[in-house]
């Protein structure tokens, strides 16, 4: 067995915006690039579930991937590179700009943990292992903003759009929440001193944070939870052992990966509805295909090689292994 | 395309005639028999039954191309009624189909009258933990009272104060200035004895 696949990791994924091809970013600093219709069409074989390009991106592990209307943007090393996705179907792999956000020191990059799109202005909120989040107008390519406030890490980034705010969760446990225009904190919640919420023998990181207009969920170190943001009040608890990842409104329900082979569904009172068995031991990445009708899949990436496929939520249907 | 044609004409004949040349056949020994009969020198009961047996030929024939159109007719009425039945379920599929459409929209209602439900549910788990507002505006109107009770007295007590003190200076005041008074009718008294002693003196 292949050493290199033994051990990888697959820590990012996003869909092309016509919605036929998936990119998967590992921890070797490659992205994989699937044919969607190739492997959902009737006559797939095994080769259909192997990438149709793959290629070195970073020289560091890709811990974020996202995609606008025809660009892939992919962050890696502490820099962030821009691909079009039309020339990567062509199979060419020049990116078509490199950043880097301006950290204060040069000694030691920062990661960057993650990265979100704000449609309303256009621009990129970057969080990484410099405690600050960093806001890239992509109109103009220039970093506009640094919302300094975490006092460590920011592991996950989100957009409220409505309210044109930044949300922001890291290892100092303090979900943030910011003003688009002005980059003040407006608010600072620290999950892990709520008592419903804290899991202490875990710690008080955030890993996972996502909204949904009025609504949030976090989690890491503390229990995964839902919070109404106009009252910043936590309305539910989810009983999920281990660290949840990451987490996604969808429909009526809330999906989750984190430690452990499974997704799982919850509903939004609390309660797990149901865990769905997946390949990988534990799950980094989850992405719904909204780009597209006829390839409307649920796609799960973690520490393996194998990023599993649902074409119905209940269970796998196959995987793609890089 | 000669041969092509002609195999085609053989394959149609056996399939036509597959009961093992029987109408066929029997027409064609009818023709003969006809011209036999026509030209035959026998005797007029020969002949006769001769035309006898033609006949029966004949009626089989006729008998057996009536069996024919009636089959015919038969599949023409089976053709429209399977017709009928194709278009009848043509529309039934596109009829499912629409109401398949109509459900998934329901379903998709269904979900978000269900988030909204469950998002109220959680929210109102949240309010229900806080006291009571009827509970909390009574405890806020019996501060209230007692708060404008209190500064009711506080009033009271300043007013009174205020008096104590315009009292207390109206005395003092007074004391001062019959203090003044006596100081300066001692000093005239002393000014008095002075003025006479240098009189006095001076004489």
């Amino acid at each position: 067995l292949n050493p290199t696949l033994l051990h990888m990791s697959v820590f990012s994924q996003s869909f092309s915006p016509c919605g036929r091809f998936l990119a998967a970013g590992n921890n070797y600093g490659e992205i994989a690039l699937f044919s969607l219709s190739a492997a959902l069409s009737p006559d797939a074989t095994a080769q259909s579930q192997k990438p149709v390009l793959t290629f070195t991106a970073h020289e560091g592990p890709v811990f974020s991937l996202l995609s606008t209307d025809c660009h892939l943007l992919s962050a890696g090393n502490g820099e962030i590179s821009a691909w079009s996705w039309t020339e990567l179907i062509k199979k060419n792999v020049k990116p078509l700009w490199t950043k880097r956000p301006n950290y204060k020191s040069s000694l030691e990059i920062p990661e960057i943990n993650s990265m979100v799109m704000n449609p309303r202005d256009n621009s990129l909120i970057v969080g990484g292992g410099d405690n600050n989040v960093h806001v890239l107008d992509l109109e103009r390519g220039v970093f506009k903003l640094v919302l300094q406030g975490h006092s460590d890490y920011v592991h996950c980034v989100s957009v409220r759009e409505r309210e044109a705010e930044i949300l922001s969760g890291g290892e100092d446990g303090a979900v943030r929440i910011w003003d688009s225009r002005t980059g003040q904190s407006v608010h600072c919640i620290e999950v892990y001193k709520y008592e419903s919420c804290a899991r202490p023998q875990y710690g008080k990181w955030i890993s996972c944070l996502t909204t949904d207009s009025d609504w949030m969920l976090c989690g890491g170190g503390p229990s995964m939870s839902l919070w109404h943001l106009r009252s910043l009040s936590p309305t539910s608890v989810f009983p999920l052992t281990g660290c949840q990842r990451q987490a996604a409104f969808h429909q009526d329900m809330i999906l989750a990966v984190g430690e452990g082979p499974f997704l799982s569904h919850c509903l939004l009172g609390g309660e797990v509805k149901a865990q769905i068995p997946c390949t990988p031991q534990s799950l980094n990445t989850l992405q719904l295909n909204t780009n597209s009708t006829e390839h409307r899949v649920l796609t799960a990436g973690g520490s393996s090689d194998h990023i599993d496929v649902f074409t119905n939520l209940s269970y796998r249907a196959f995987s793609l292994r890089f | 395309m000669g041969a092509v044609t002609d195999d085609e004409v053989i394959r149609k004949r056996l399939l036509i005639d597959g009961d093992g040349a029987g109408d066929d056949r029997r027409i064609n020994v009818l023709l003969k028999s006809f011209t036999k009969w026509c030209n035959s020198p026998g005797t007029p009961e020969e002949g006769f039954t001769q035309y006898q047996r033609m006949m029966g030929t004949l009626a089989q024939c006729e008998f057996s191309m009536g069996k024919t159109l009636m089959v015919y007719d038969m599949n023409l009425r089976e053709m429209e009624n399977y017709e009928k039945i194709y278009s009848n379920i043509e529309q039934n599929i596109t009829s499912a189909h629409e109401k398949i459409a109509e459900c998934k929209k329901e379903i998709q209602r269904a979900k978000r009258i269900r988030k909204n439900r469950q998002e109220y549910d959680a929210l109102a788990k949240v309010i229900q933990q806080h006291p009571d507002r009827h509970e909390t505006l009574k405890q806020l109107e019996a501060l209230d009272k007692e708060l404008q009770q209190l500064s009711h007295i506080k009033e009271n007590v300043d007013a009174k104060l205020e008096l104590r003190k315009k009292q207390f200076h109206v005395l003092l005041s007074t004391i001062q200035e019959l203090q003044q008074t006596l100081e300066n009718d001692e000093k005239s008294d002393n000014d008095d004895n002075n003025q006479e002693s240098p009189a006095e003196n001076g004489e």
